[in-house]
């Protein structure tokens, strides 16, 4: 995997961390809208991102 | 009215289905990728069909009626791992054009140059998908059985189902299922998107939604919340599922199909805008019914209570379950066709050497009614939590991972490796389902993969690893790489 590739999988996994880590850390006690279902609509939607910047030039 | 509207999807399918047949399908590469040529809207939707069965307005829901909000992160998990197909999915298209490859496991046998490879895989690949079209046949015949009180019987329901996805693979093999999965894709998204909206109007708009649910279910916004989401069971649901894009034949099947790598990008796009839209949908399905009817006894009945309840028009009703058994249906269609595409490119291709590629889509086309009635007496077995026997099955997939990373990846990789890693951790995941063991608590998947890495890597180091082909195959694919400004 050469480096480009390399900074957007190791993105992709920290965000995945933060995933799992703060829904049953940080958010473990705020029940409410903004607490955990805030959270893995945001990371999904950044997830969606990086994938439309790292397919950006494919088929060019 | 359910009739009425059953009679009309079928009517639209089949003639969709026709449509869809372009030159002939006389070879495999023709029946079962459609000649290398989808177009990415079609892809895209196609994948997103064959991806979300019925268990998101059914499973997906009934989990967050059951657990809250640990089943949206779940799923999410599951939605961030499709970023595989940002690596892996050139990779594949590349080297499927290149060698011709129509199955994933054919790839696979051909990398590491032993066809046993390619049937061990394939074989493991059958042994877990029937059980999952098996859970889909099942949600079908709950929903509609839950939906009309037992006018529609349960066994009814799981017949229609299994005839019609035989027939959407019979009629032109991969282009009649990714169009009539086209079409099922768009009608749900937007269906159920329009349920939902009327349910959150109908229970006062958004903010009065989340304050209802704040109130009375405070712990359905947290995980581990009550309990249900435990972490190490968030963990045993989600890591199958974040390699689902990988360890599934008919979702990795599809990385050869798409006409250009511009189709490819449409499709992972395309896919990821889906799926994004139609979780938080299910979800907020889930939800409503929390809110709406919070002693249910049962939590796959939570959708046939929503589509019945009074803030839905009896029409929009009958859609979108109608909608729900077309998810099954065309799930249940793709992994029919991959399944047999397996059995006749790399079982039957092993067992009979020197087999044409006629004998082949001959055998393919005799092996998709039988599947489906195996899977048909599979879903007789009445099954509880459709969730987590269908986590099951991709628990046992999991075990090819380290297989398909190391094709890639590393040239040390070696057939015996494979063979080993696939056969001792398959087994093991089989033995730990049927057991019910959880060993220091965690499940069977994360088993599964672990067990299955360390044996990959441990048998290759000490067996020889075909070194030719691994240098042509991954100094093909840098060029390759490089040439598209991929890497």
């Amino acid at each position: 995997m050469k480096s480009t590739e390399l900074k957007w999988a190791l993105l992709i996994l920290v965000i995945v961390l933060l995933g799992y880590i703060l829904p049953y850390t940080l958010f473990t006690n705020i029940a409410a809208w903004y607490g955990s279902f805030l959270l893995w609509t945001i990371l999904a939607i950044a997830i969606i991102g990086i994938n439309y910047l790292i397919t950006r030039k494919w088929g060019e | 009215m359910v009739w009425w509207t059953i009679a009309i999807y079928i009517i639209i399918s089949l003639f969709i289905a026709f449509l869809s047949r372009s030159g002939k399908q006389t070879n495999m590469v023709s029946y079962f990728l459609g000649d290398r040529k989808l177009g990415g809207f079609v892809s895209a939707l196609s994948y997103s069909a064959t991806t979300y069965s019925a268990f998101m307005l059914v499973g997906l829901a009934g989990l967050t009626y059951k657990g809250g909000v640990g089943a949206f992160g779940f799923e999410i998990i599951y939605f961030m791992g499709v970023s595989l197909v940002a690596f892996f999915g050139p990779r594949f298209w590349l080297v499927g054009k290149k060698y011709g490859y129509v199955t994933p496991s054919e790839m696979l046998g051909d990398r590491y140059n032993n066809k046993k490879v390619a049937m061990v895989v394939s074989i493991f690949s059958c042994l877990f998908l029937i059980p999952y079209s098996a859970v889909q046949l099942a949600g079908v015949g709950y929903l509609l059985q839950g939906m009309t009180n037992n006018a529609i019987p349960f066994t009814t329901g799981v017949v229609i189902a299994t005839v019609l996805a035989i027939v959407f693979s019979y009629i032109a093999g991969i282009r009649s299922v990714a169009w009539t999965d086209s079409l099922q894709a768009l009608f749900m998204i937007i269906s159920s998107t329009i349920v939902v909206i009327l349910i959150i109007n109908g229970l006062g708009g958004v903010g009065s939604f989340f304050e209802t649910l704040e109130t009375n279910q405070p712990q359905s916004l947290t995980v581990p919340g009550n309990g249900f989401f435990s972490f190490f069971t968030f963990l045993g649901l989600t890591i199958p599922w974040f390699f689902f894009s990988l360890s599934n034949p008919q979702v990795s099947q599809r990385l050869f199909m798409p006409a250009s790598m511009k189709s490819l990008r449409t499709m992972l796009m395309g896919f990821l805008i889906f799926g994004f839209v139609y979780t938080l949908v299910s979800v907020i399905w889930g939800f409503s019914a929390a809110a709406m009817f919070p002693d249910l006894a049962n939590p796959d009945l939570a959708t046939p209570k929503i589509l019945s309840s009074d803030l839905v028009p009896p029409i929009l009703a009958a859609i979108v379950m109608v909608g729900i058994m077309a998810a099954a249906i065309s799930t249940i269609d793709s992994i029919l066709l991959t399944l047999s595409s397996l059995f006749a490119r790399d079982v039957y291709g092993y067992m009979k050497k020197n087999s044409s590629d006629k004998d082949q889509l001959l055998v393919g086309k005799i092996v998709i009614p039988i599947i489906a009635i195996l899977a048909y007496l599979f879903a007789q077995m009445n099954v509880n939590l459709i969730a987590v026997l269908s986590v099951a099955s991709s628990a046992g997939l999991l075990v090819t991972v380290p297989a398909i990373i190391g094709a890639f990846f590393w040239k040390r990789g070696t057939a015996a490796g494979v063979i080993t890693s696939v056969i001792v951790s398959g087994v093991m995941v089989i033995i730990l389902e049927f057991a019910k063991l959880k060993p220091l608590g965690l499940a069977s998947g994360i088993w599964g993969i672990v067990i299955s890495a360390i044996l990959y890597i441990a048998v290759s180091l000490i067996t020889k690893a075909p070194e030719k082909k691994a240098d042509e195959f991954l100094s093909y694919l840098k060029t390759e790489l490089k040439r598209s400004k991929i890497v």
